[in-house]
């Protein structure tokens, strides 16, 4: 079953990247949406349902960590899984995002890592 | 500036060109080769962006990049062809995204996974601006290097509270 996302990072050729990544990656893919913050990215949200989240952590306006915070608050978004793919290298704000419920890719990231994070998601889902 | 503190200042240097040559190898194939020989890169021909960072200790990173490397920074980032148009927003935009990984990968090699920086947003830096900076702060760190179609420095400030170099948790 093809899934449908929403990346959301601040740089648009990291969306790019995201998304040429993704392609590459034999997923089945359904409809990919963007935004370029954290505010953006709950307004996309609530226009469509998505089956997985991709958030950068700095952004503009409103940041990855608080929009997280946001969709676990939410009934309708707090099951959305969340994959944090972000330059982060303190331990424990990796792990609190863990905590959280995200999956965590560091910035940069190959496109064998996504597949490899996108794959233990799609096979969690099916069990 | 002592010896201890030229000792610290060469190892920021080691760990900075470390850091950016992996991140431009790996995030762009682009291929840098340290210049000490060559001297500090000229505004002509030059985009420039910044990124503040709070934590442990404060301050910011900055490249400068001449204006030829931009476009295959670009399509190197999202694998184009090389007869491909880019406009000069996807330029700015990778010039800031490079920076803001380089900077979240230095930070830790500093200072250590344990240690906890907030990142601001990336901006560009105009030549004004970097003028400025330059005047008002002299640089803990800056590495010089040459890419095959171009060239770019990175650059690092800390605020002057935290300027004493021994005091650095180099890891």
């Amino acid at each position: 079953m093809a899934i449908n996302l929403l990346i959301v990072d601040d740089s648009s050729v990291m969306r790019s990247m995201i998304v040429k990544a993704l392609r590459m990656s034999g997923i089945d893919l359904g409809a990919i949406h963007q935004a370029s913050n954290g505010k953006e990215g709950l307004d996309r949200l609530d226009e469509h349902g998505v089956d997985l989240a991709i958030v950068d952590i700095a952004m503009p306006v409103m940041n990855g960590e608080e929009m997280i915070d946001c969709m676990r608050s939410r009934p309708d978004t707090n099951q959305i899984p969340v994959i944090v793919i972000s330059t982060e290298g303190s331990e424990a704000r990796i792990e609190r995002l863990k905590e959280k419920g995200a999956w965590f890719i560091h910035k940069p990231f190959t496109p064998e890592r996504i597949r490899d994070v996108i794959n233990e998601f799609v096979g969690r889902q099916n069990v | 500036m002592n010896l201890l503190e030229g000792r610290m200042s060469e190892r920021l240097n080691e760990i900075l060109y470390r850091v950016a040559e992996e991140i431009l190898e790996s995030l762009a194939f682009l291929f840098p080769v340290l210049d000490e020989e060559r001297k500090k890169i000229s505004n002509v021909f030059v985009w420039g962006a910044s990124i503040s960072f709070g934590g442990p200790f404060s301050g910011r990173l900055v490249i400068l990049a001449s204006e030829t490397i931009l476009p295959d920074l670009v399509k190197n980032m999202l694998g184009l062809d090389a007869g491909e148009e880019v406009s000069l927003d996807q330029q700015h935009d990778a010039l800031m995204e490079l920076l803001s990984i380089v900077c979240g990968n230095l930070l830790p090699a500093i200072a250590g996974k344990k240690a906890m920086f907030n990142l601001d947003v990336p901006k560009i830096l105009f030549p004004e601006e970097y003028d400025a900076l330059m005047q008002k702060q002299d640089s803990v760190s800056q590495v010089i290097l040459e890419l095959e179609n171009g060239q770019t420095d990175f650059i690092l400030f800390i605020e002057e509270d935290n300027l004493s170099l021994n005091s650095l948790p180099l890891v």
